[in-house]
């Protein structure tokens, strides 16, 4: 689906964002992108809809050049929900943000009001349609700007920091969204810190540092890895900690971690 | 165009001419400022224009003065064309255009050499009003954040299918919509919440605020505007004693 191969990316002035990046994103996959501020994370995804283009080696599509298409373009296959939604909302009516795109994209009006009904009652947004998206919550600008995408019904969609400014409910209904993106195959990157929403995802863990990829694979595994993390400044999961704890302390034989997710629920249960 | 947006703006470099008092800046970007203004031949604009670019790399900022230069020929390009169409003559429609590009060079050697802060004690010296100070530096001061606000919609608009580059005059400007939009309610947005920072951080509690530094001139700082100020004398007196055609 979305294929770095040898990637290097240098900004204008100089400062070397991202280095010989060599990844593979299947379709279907959830990846979730962590690293410490500055590690390469938000420069990594914008190349996957051509907002940025390599300084070396290549960025492909499915099988297309980024760098023969413009962002517009990949975007129809490409989706990304940016972190701040006050850096794209500005039409007069939540239903004119939303059709933005699918005008834009030419799709036939029949399919646009389908789409645009679908989205608005998806996110919960129905009773705002006429409304300035200005007079949102920041929680409903968020899921705002997510129907936007979805809209246009993309087969990457990529989230940068989702979560941020989000309470505790928004973020359980947005890991609800992400695991439906998965049963209907859709591939979801997400670029966060927050590893305790991450977590219960179980996704694809790529670890990034200075530019580089320092590590990529299953969470389960990855999350284990204390020293790995550490160096990519990145914090175990609460779960992770307590189970190693745990475990070092011979309280209970857990093989792994969701098992003991399911004896601290227990446990607090009683 | 993002490297074009930066010609402008301030950045911190270790030059001998960042290192002046900046009303010394001040009183040469004054200077150039007049004799291009006073200029009336194509040579004697060419001849500030040099000066301009020779001070510019002294100040290590040959780069962004050329980026200010390329920022503003295309306004220097519609002077030219103005002038050209309304019968003002080819050498002269040149010149008006050239004197654009040695005036925009000649302010913005200061601007480009002076930080926010050396900016508002110049302000607070030459006596203007301490609100006016603060408005304006503030307004400086946030231009980068608001070019990188202006690129980061882009990005977002981009994202959704907006091709900026496509179409006729009418509908480019029709496409500019989605961008100014955001990015003005973004810097109302910001400058209230600037306001209630301010306030809460008791800016106008007392109505002579005490300062940390204070403007000094070095003897470096006096040869320097000795010397700028012979250098202006010197081209008044081209100007006026010496004829050259136009």
């Amino acid at each position: 689906m979305i294929n770095f191969s040898n990637v290097d990316f240098t900004h204008q002035n100089g400062v070397v964002a991202l280095r010989a990046i060599n990844l593979t994103i299947d379709r279907g996959e959830i990846v979730a992108v962590v690293g410490e501020n500055g590690a390469g994370k938000t420069t990594l995804v914008r190349h996957m809809n051509g907002l940025l283009k390599p300084s070396r080696g290549i960025v492909t599509v499915d099988g297309v050049d980024t760098r023969r298409r413009s962002t517009a373009q990949l975007s129809r296959k490409v989706g990304i929900a940016f972190q701040n939604p006050d850096h794209q909302l500005f039409s007069d009516t939540l239903e004119n943000e939303i059709i933005f795109a699918l005008k834009n994209f030419g799709f036939p009006e029949e399919t646009i009001r389908q789409r645009l009904d679908w989205a608005l009652n998806f996110f919960g947004l129905e009773q705002y349609t006429k409304d300035s998206p200005l007079i949102l919550s920041g929680g409903e600008k968020k899921r705002l700007t997510l129907a936007c995408i979805l809209a246009w019904d993309p087969d990457v969609i990529i989230l940068d920091e989702p979560t941020v400014g989000q309470d505790a409910i928004q973020k359980e209904r947005l890991a609800e969204v992400v695991k439906m993106f998965k049963s209907v195959g859709k591939t979801v990157v997400i670029v966060s810190h927050d590893v305790e929403f991450i977590w219960p995802l179980q996704p694809r863990l790529v670890i990034m540092s200075a530019g580089r990829v320092v590590g990529d694979g299953p969470a389960r595994d990855l999350m284990r890895d204390r020293g790995l993390l550490e160096s990519a400044r990145v914090t175990q999961p609460q779960l992770v900690q307590i189970h190693a704890e745990l475990k070092a302390s011979n309280s209970h034989p857990f093989v792994d971690t969701l098992e003991a997710r399911k004896y601290i629920t227990d446990m607090v249960k009683r | 165009m993002h490297w074009v947006a930066g010609g402008f703006v301030f950045r911190r470099v270790e030059s001998p001419f960042h290192k002046l008092d900046p009303r010394t800046k001040l009183l040469i970007s004054l200077e150039f400022f007049a004799i291009s203004l006073l200029a009336f031949a194509i040579i004697q604009v060419a001849i500030v224009l040099a000066s301009v670019l020779f001070v510019a790399v002294y100040a290590k900022s040959l780069k962004r003065i050329g980026r200010t230069i390329l920022m503003s020929a295309g306004f220097a390009g519609f002077i030219f064309a103005i002038n050209l169409l309304f019968g003002v003559g080819l050498v002269s429609s040149l010149l008006y255009a050239l004197r654009f590009l040695a005036i925009v060079s000649s302010t913005s050697i200061f601007f480009v050499t002076t930080s926010p802060d050396e900016l508002e004690h110049t302000m607070k010296w030459l006596g203007v009003p301490r609100d006016i100070v603060f408005a304006f530096v503030t307004a400086v001061r946030f231009i980068p954040v608001i070019m990188l606000d202006a690129f980061q919609i882009m990005d977002a608009q981009k994202s959704r299918g907006l091709e900026l580059e496509k179409g006729n005059f009418v509908k480019r400007i029709r496409n500019m919509v989605p961008i100014l939009v955001p990015l003005v309610v973004n810097s109302v947005v910001r400058s209230g919440e600037l306001a209630e920072a301010m306030e809460s951080r008791a800016y106008g509690a007392t109505p002579k605020p005490t300062s940390l530094y204070k403007l000094r001139l070095s003897r470096k700082d006096k040869s320097v505007m000795l010397v700028s100020l012979l250098f202006f004398a010197a081209v008044l007196y081209i100007y006026l004693r010496v004829k050259v055609p136009v």
